[in-house]
C-alpha cells in the first residue's frame, strides 16, 4: 500500500492538518491533496487516518466543520480552523522546531 | 473543556447515530469520488481508478469503521450490544439462568446482610462529632480478675481527681448506669438511666433536640434535672414539646425535665438494644460516695475529649500521674491496691467485644460466597464447553479474542448483577428480621441497616463476582482450538481437555472451604453440647424470679425495709402451692459478676498472686431451697443469724477447695476486704454446690453467701453512715404450679404491701437460663446454617461437574461396555473420580480448618479447635456427601443404552 502516513511521527498529522487549514477552510480531499503536494509526495494520507484526525480535532475544539459547495458545485464538508486551533498550531510549531533543532544537534555531534 | 466537548460530541453521535452516519458516509463518498476523478484525469477507466483509490486510500466501509471506532461512544454501543446479546442467550437457557442467579442472590444477599452488621457495628464512625478524639479513661486494678474488669472503670474519688487534676482533656466526666423507678407519668416503671457529669454532654458535643442539657455547675449543685431520650419522649410524653419544665418522679423524688436528645443520640453505647439509657441525670456525687466501701467500688466509667494536639498516650501518662497521687491518698484499708490509668479510644472500647463474632460471621459468609462463585464459574465453564463449536465458528469467521472475552464477561456480569439485585432484596428482608435476633453483645444494634455504603458494597460485590466468575469461561473460550473443534464435528468429544482440570480445581476448592466451615460448625455444636452438659448447680424448673428496688424516699429506715421484707416473705410463704421462698442479692444465670476481695484466716497468698476475689450474695430466708442448691456440708442460715448474733457465711465448693483444700471448711473464718482492712471475722457454717451465676460456659467464681441482716456489721469500716441493707433483691419463688401462673399472684402480693412498688424483670429461671445461653446459641445456629448452605452448594458443584463429565464420556463408557467392561466397573470408575476430588478437597479443607482455628478459638467451650472427633466426622460426612453426589451420574452412566450411545455418532 502506498500509505506512507504511518511513517509520520505520532501527532504530526494533526499539526499538518492544522497548518493546511491555516491557509483557508478546506474539505477532506483538499487537505489530503495539499499535504501530498506540499510534501512533494513524501506523505500520502489515507482516508481512515485523515477522518479520525478530523474527528479528534473537532472534539478538541480546534476546528469546526460546515457544509459548503465546492468549486465544481458539489456539496462537501469544509473544515475551518478556530482560534484555539491557531494557538495550538503556533505552540506545536515552536515545539516541533525546538525538537528538530535538538535532534539535528545530536546527529551533527556524533 | 475539551473533555466536555469530547463527551458532548460522543453523545451527539450516539443519539443521532443515523444522521452522524449519513453525514460521514456522504463526506467519505465525496472524498473517494474526488480521488477517483483525479485518477481518471490521469487516464484510467472508472473501474481502474476506483480500485486504485481503494488500494491507496482505503475502502469506504473500512474507513467508516475506523472513524467510528476512534470515538468512545463505540465502546458504549458495543457494550450495549453485548449486553443485549448476553441477555438473549441467557433467556434461551432459563434453567441455567435461574440456578445461577439464585445461587448468586443467596451468596450476595447473605454477604450483604452480614456486611451491613459489620458496617453498622465496626466500621461506621461513632455518632458524635470528631469521634476519634473521644476516649475512655479508667483504672486497671492490679491483681483483680473478673469479667467486668475488662472494661476499665473508676471509683467516685477517681472521677473527682481525674476531672480536677488532668490537663489533657478539653472535657472529661464520669458516668454510671442505674435502674430507676419512674412514676408521676403513667404507670410506674423501671427505666434505664445514666447518671453523668455535666462535662460528658460537653465532651460528646451533641446538641439537644429540645431545651438544653445540664452543665457541670448544675451537676455539682445537685440540681434535680433530667434530659430525656427521644424514645422516652415519644412513648411517655407523646412527643409533646411542652414537656420542658414538667416534673417526673424518680424513686419518688421530683426531677425537672430540661431537654430532649435527638433520635440517634445513644450514650453509653451499650451492647444490645434493650439496655439503652432512656434518661440522663446529673451524677451529683454525694459525700458518702467518697467514703468507706463506695470509695473502693469501681462502678463508674469516664469519657473525655482529648485537647487538640494531645495523643491518647500523652493523656494516659498525664492520667497515670493523677492515679499515683490518688493511690498516695488511699485510706489504710486500701493501701495494698495498685491501679494504672488506661486511656482507650471510645470506638475501640465500644466494638472490642463484638469484634470476634463479627469477624467470624464475615469469614463464614465469605466462604459461602466463594463457593457460590466457584459453582457459577463451574457452570459457566460447562456452558462454554457446550458452546465450543459456536465459539469456534465465531473465531473462524474472524471474531477477535478480545470480543469473545468481553462477551463472556458481560454475560457473567448480567447474571451477577441480576443476582446482586435479588440478593439486595433478600438482604433487606434478612436485616429487618435479623436485627431483633442479634445477640445483645453487639453494640449499636439500632444503627444496622441497608444504607448507601452497604448498597455500594453489594453492587461492587456483584460486579466483582461477575467479573471473576466470567474469567474462567472467558479464557476457556479464547483458548478454543478452532481446527480441532470444527474437525470433531458434532461429537461432544471426550473429557480430555484442559478445562477439565480447571473444573476439578474449582470443585476441590469448594469442598475444601465447605469442609472448613463444616468443621467450624461442628466444633460450635460440640461446644454448645458441652455447655448444656455443665451443671448449673441449681434447679431452674418451677421457679419464678423478680427484682424489687425499694425507693429511699419511702423506705428511709432499716426497720421500714425489714418490715416490708418480713411481710413479703410471710405472705408469699402462705400462698397455696408455694414450696419455698428466698431473697438473694444476685440471681444465678442473670450474669452477675460483682465480686469483692476477701481475707481468709491462716491463708497466705503466694507472692504476686491475684487478690482473693469472690462473688458475694446477700440472702434472706431460704433461697437455697427455692433454687434447690445442694448443701454439701453444715447448715443454711437460720432466723437466729441476725444483726446481733455471730457473723456467719456459707461458701461454695470452689471457694472451699481453693482456700481449705482437703479440709472441712466449717468453722473456718474469713472477712471482707484486704488484710489491712479492719473488718470483723465471719465464721463459715455451710458449704454449698457451685452455682453458675452467669452463663453456663462462664467460669465458676468462688462464692460467699451472707445473711443480708449481717451486711452492715460485716462491712466494718466500709459501712457508710446511714447505709441501709436489703434495699433491693431478687425474690425467688418455687411452686408446684407452672411458674408463669404465679406471676400475677406474686405481683398482687407485692401490691398488697406497697401499691406503688413495681417488680422488675420478672422471669422464670428457665427463661433466665435460656437468655444466658442466647449468644452461644446464636453463634452456633448462624455458623451452622452457613455451613449447611456451604455444604449444599459444594455438593451441587461436585454433582454438576461429575454429571457433566459423565455426559461427555457417554460414548467412551458405551465403548468400554461394548468391549466387555462390567456395569459395576463403570460405576467404580466414576465414583473413584468423584472420590479423588473429594479426598483432595477434604485434605485441603482440614488444613483450612486448622488455619481458621485461631479465629474460632474464642467461641469454643471445652473443645479443642483440633478436636479429632469433630475433624474426622466432618471430613467423613463431606466425603460421603461427595460420593453420593457422584453416585447419581455414575448410575446413569452404567445404564447407558449401548446401541443408542454408539449410534449417536
Amino acid at each position: 500500500m502506498a500509505d506512507k502516513s504511518s511513517d509520520l511521527v505520532q501527532g504530526t498529522l494533526d499539526m499538518l492538518i492544522l497548518k493546511t487549514l491555516a491557509l483557508e477552510p478546506m474539505h477532506g480531499y483538499g487537505v489530503a491533496v495539499r499535504i501530498e503536494q506540499i510534501s512533494r509526495g513524501v506523505f500520502r494520507v489515507n482516508a481512515g487516518s485523515l477522518f479520525v484526525a478530523f474527528q479528534r480535532l473537532k472534539r478538541a475544539g480546534l476546528i469546526r466543520s460546515e457544509w459548503r459547495a465546492t468549486e465544481n458545485n458539489r456539496r462537501a464538508k469544509y473544515y475551518v480552523l478556530m482560534e484555539q486551533g491557531r494557538k495550538k498550531l503556533s505552540s506545536e510549531t515552536r515545539e516541533w522546531e525546538r525538537q528538530v533543532a535538538a535532534i539535528a544537534r545530536i546527529l551533527e555531534a556524533s | 473543556m475539551s473533555l466536555l466537548r469530547t463527551i458532548a460530541g460522543g453523545l451527539r453521535s450516539l443519539f443521532r447515530k443515523e444522521q452522524a452516519g449519513r453525514e460521514l458516509d456522504e463526506e467519505l463518498r465525496g472524498f473517494l469520488e474526488a480521488a477517483t476523478e483525479e485518477k481518471m484525469k490521469q487516464g484510467m477507466s472508472r473501474d481502474e481508478a476506483a480500485r486504485a483509490v481503494r488500494l491507496e486510500r482505503g475502502g469506504l466501509d473500512a474507513t467508516r469503521e475506523m472513524v467510528r471506532d476512534a470515538g468512545w461512544e463505540t465502546l458504549v454501543e458495543n457494550l450495549w450490544q453485548d449486553l443485549r446479546f448476553g441477555v438473549r442467550t441467557l433467556r434461551k437457557s432459563p434453567g441455567f439462568t435461574a440456578v445461577a442467579v439464585l445461587m448468586l442472590a443467596l451468596g450476595i444477599g447473605a454477604t450483604t446482610a452480614i456486611f451491613s452488621i459489620v458496617e453498622g457495628v465496626l466500621l461506621r464512625p461513632l455518632p458524635f462529632p470528631d469521634p476519634d478524639r473521644l476516649v475512655i479513661l479508667g483504672d486497671v486494678l492490679e491483681g483483680s480478675h473478673c469479667a467486668s474488669c475488662a472494661d476499665s472503670s473508676v471509683t467516685a474519688p477517681d472521677i473527682r481527681n481525674y476531672m480536677r487534676d488532668t490537663q489533657s482533656f478539653s472535657h472529661l466526666g464520669g458516668y454510671r448506669g442505674r435502674l430507676f423507678e419512674l412514676s408521676g407519668t403513667g404507670d410506674p416503671a423501671a427505666v434505664n438511666a445514666t447518671r453523668m457529669s455535666g462535662e460528658v454532654f460537653a465532651a460528646l458535643g451533641v446538641p439537644p433536640l429540645l431545651g438544653r442539657t445540664f452543665t457541670q455547675h448544675e451537676d455539682e449543685e445537685q440540681q434535680q434535672v433530667a434530659v430525656l431520650s427521644y424514645g422516652m419522649w415519644r412513648s411517655r410524653f407523646h412527643g409533646d414539646a411542652n414537656v420542658l419544665g414538667s416534673k417526673i418522679l424518680l424513686y419518688r423524688k421530683p426531677y425537672t425535665v430540661i431537654g430532649v436528645m435527638p433520635r440517634d443520640f445513644e450514650f453509653p453505647l451499650n451492647p444490645g438494644h434493650v439496655n439503652q439509657s432512656e434518661l440522663w441525670l446529673p451524677l451529683s456525687l454525694r459525700p458518702e460516695e467518697f467514703t468507706a466501701g463506695s470509695a473502693a467500688s469501681w462502678n463508674s466509667r469516664m469519657v473525655g475529649r482529648l485537647k487538640p494536639g494531645i495523643t491518647a498516650e500523652q493523656a494516659q501518662s498525664d492520667a497515670e500521674r493523677v492515679a499515683r497521687e490518688t493511690m498516695r491518698d488511699y485510706p489504710a484499708y486500701m493501701r495494698s491496691l495498685r491501679i494504672h490509668a488506661v486511656v482507650t479510644p471510645l470506638q475501640e472500647d465500644t466494638v472490642e467485644q463484638a469484634r470476634p463474632l463479627v469477624r467470624t460471621l464475615l469469614f463464614a459468609v465469605i466462604v459461602v460466597l466463594l463457593i457460590a462463585c466457584a459453582n457459577l464459574a463451574g457452570l459457566l465453564l460447562v456452558r462454554a464447553i457446550r458452546r465450543r463449536r459456536e465459539i469456534a465458528v465465531r473465531l473462524a469467521l474472524g471474531a477477535r479474542a478480545a470480543t469473545l472475552l468481553r462477551l463472556a464477561i458481560v454475560e457473567s456480569m448480567v447474571l451477577s448483577i441480576a443476582g446482586g439485585a435479588i440478593g439486595l432484596a433478600l438482604a433487606a428482608l434478612a436485616v429487618r428480621v435479623g436485627v431483633s435476633l442479634l445477640p445483645e453483645t453487639l453494640p449499636r444494634v439500632n444503627e444496622i441497616g441497608l444504607d448507601w455504603p452497604v448498597m455500594l458494597f453489594a453492587l461492587g460485590l456483584a460486579l466483582l463476582t461477575g467479573f471473576l466468575c466470567g474469567l474462567a469461561p472467558a479464557f476457556a473460550a479464547i483458548r478454543t482450538n478452532v481446527n480441532e473443534s470444527l474437525k470433531e464435528g458434532g461429537r461432544a468429544g471426550t473429557s480430555g481437555s484442559g478445562h477439565g482440570r480447571l473444573r476439578s480445581a474449582l470443585v476441590v476448592a469448594e469442598i475444601a472451604v465447605a469442609l472448613t466451615l463444616l468443621t467450624a460448625s461442628g466444633l460450635l455444636l460440640r461446644s454448645f453440647q458441652r455447655m448444656r452438659d455443665v451443671k448449673l448447680g441449681f434447679r431452674p424448673d418451677n421457679t419464678l424470679a423478680a427484682l424489687y428496688v425499694l425507693p429511699q424516699q419511702r423506705y428511709r429506715t432499716q426497720s421500714a425495709i425489714d418490715e416490708f421484707l418480713k411481710a413479703l416473705l410471710n405472705d408469699l410463704g402462705q400462698l397455696p402451692g408455694v414450696d419455698a421462698v428466698g431473697i438473694t442479692s444476685f440471681l444465678p444465670a442473670a450474669g452477675n459478676n460483682w465480686s469483692i476481695p476477701f481475707t481468709i484466716e491462716g491463708y497466705v497468698s503466694p507472692k504476686g498472686a491475684e487478690l482473693n476475689m469472690a462473688a458475694m450474695s446477700l440472702v434472706e430466708s431460704d433461697p437455697f431451697e427455692a433454687l434447690c442448691i445442694r448443701v454439701l456440708r453444715g447448715r443454711v442460715f437460720a432466723e437466729s443469724d441476725n444483726a446481733n448474733s455471730q457473723l456467719v457465711a456459707i461458701v461454695n465448693r470452689k471457694m472451699a477447695e481453693r482456700y481449705w483444700p482437703g479440709q472441712d471448711p466449717i468453722g473456718k473464718r474469713l472477712r471482707r476486704g484486704l488484710p489491712e482492712t479492719s473488718t470483723p471475722w465471719m465464721t463459715v457454717v455451710g458449704e454449698v454446690d457451685d452455682v453458675k451465676l452467669g452463663s453456663r460456659d462462664a467460669e465458676t467464681m468462688p462464692q460467699v453467701y451472707q445473711p443480708v441482716t449481717q451486711t452492715l456489721a460485716s462491712e466494718g469500716v466500709f459501712a457508710s453512715v446511714g447505709e441501709l441493707s436489703a434495699t433491693d433483691g431478687w425474690i425467688v419463688l418455687r411452686s408446684r404450679m407452672a411458674p408463669e401462673q404465679m406471676e400475677d399472684t406474686l405481683r398482687a402480693t407485692v401490691r398488697k404491701i406497697d401499691p406503688q412498688l413495681p417488680l422488675y424483670q420478672m422471669q422464670t429461671m428457665e427463661h433466665a437460663i435460656s437468655k444466658s445461653e442466647a449468644p452461644r446459641r446464636f453463634n452456633t445456629v448462624l455458623i451452622s446454617s452457613f455451613a449447611i448452605a456451604a455444604v449444599l452448594l459444594s455438593v451441587l458443584g461436585i454433582y454438576a461437574v461429575i454429571a457433566f463429565s459423565v455426559a461427555l464420556r457417554e460414548q467412551e463408557m458405551a465403548v468400554r461396555m461394548a468391549l466387555g467392561c462390567q456395569r459395576s466397573g463403570v460405576i467404580l470408575l466414576i465414583l473413584s473420580s468423584g472420590a479423588r476430588l473429594a479426598a483432595v478437597g477434604c485434605g485441603l479443607g482440614l488444613l483450612g480448618a486448622v488455619a481458621a482455628s485461631r479465629l474460632l478459638r474464642s467461641f469454643l467451650f471445652e473443645v479443642s479447635p483440633f478436636d479429632p472427633g469433630v475433624l474426622a466426622l466432618s471430613a467423613i460426612a463431606m466425603l460421603l456427601l461427595a460420593m453420593a453426589a457422584s453416585a447419581l451420574p455414575a448410575r446413569r452412566a452404567s445404564s447407558t443404552d449401548l446401541m443408542l450411545a454408539l449410534r449417536g455418532e
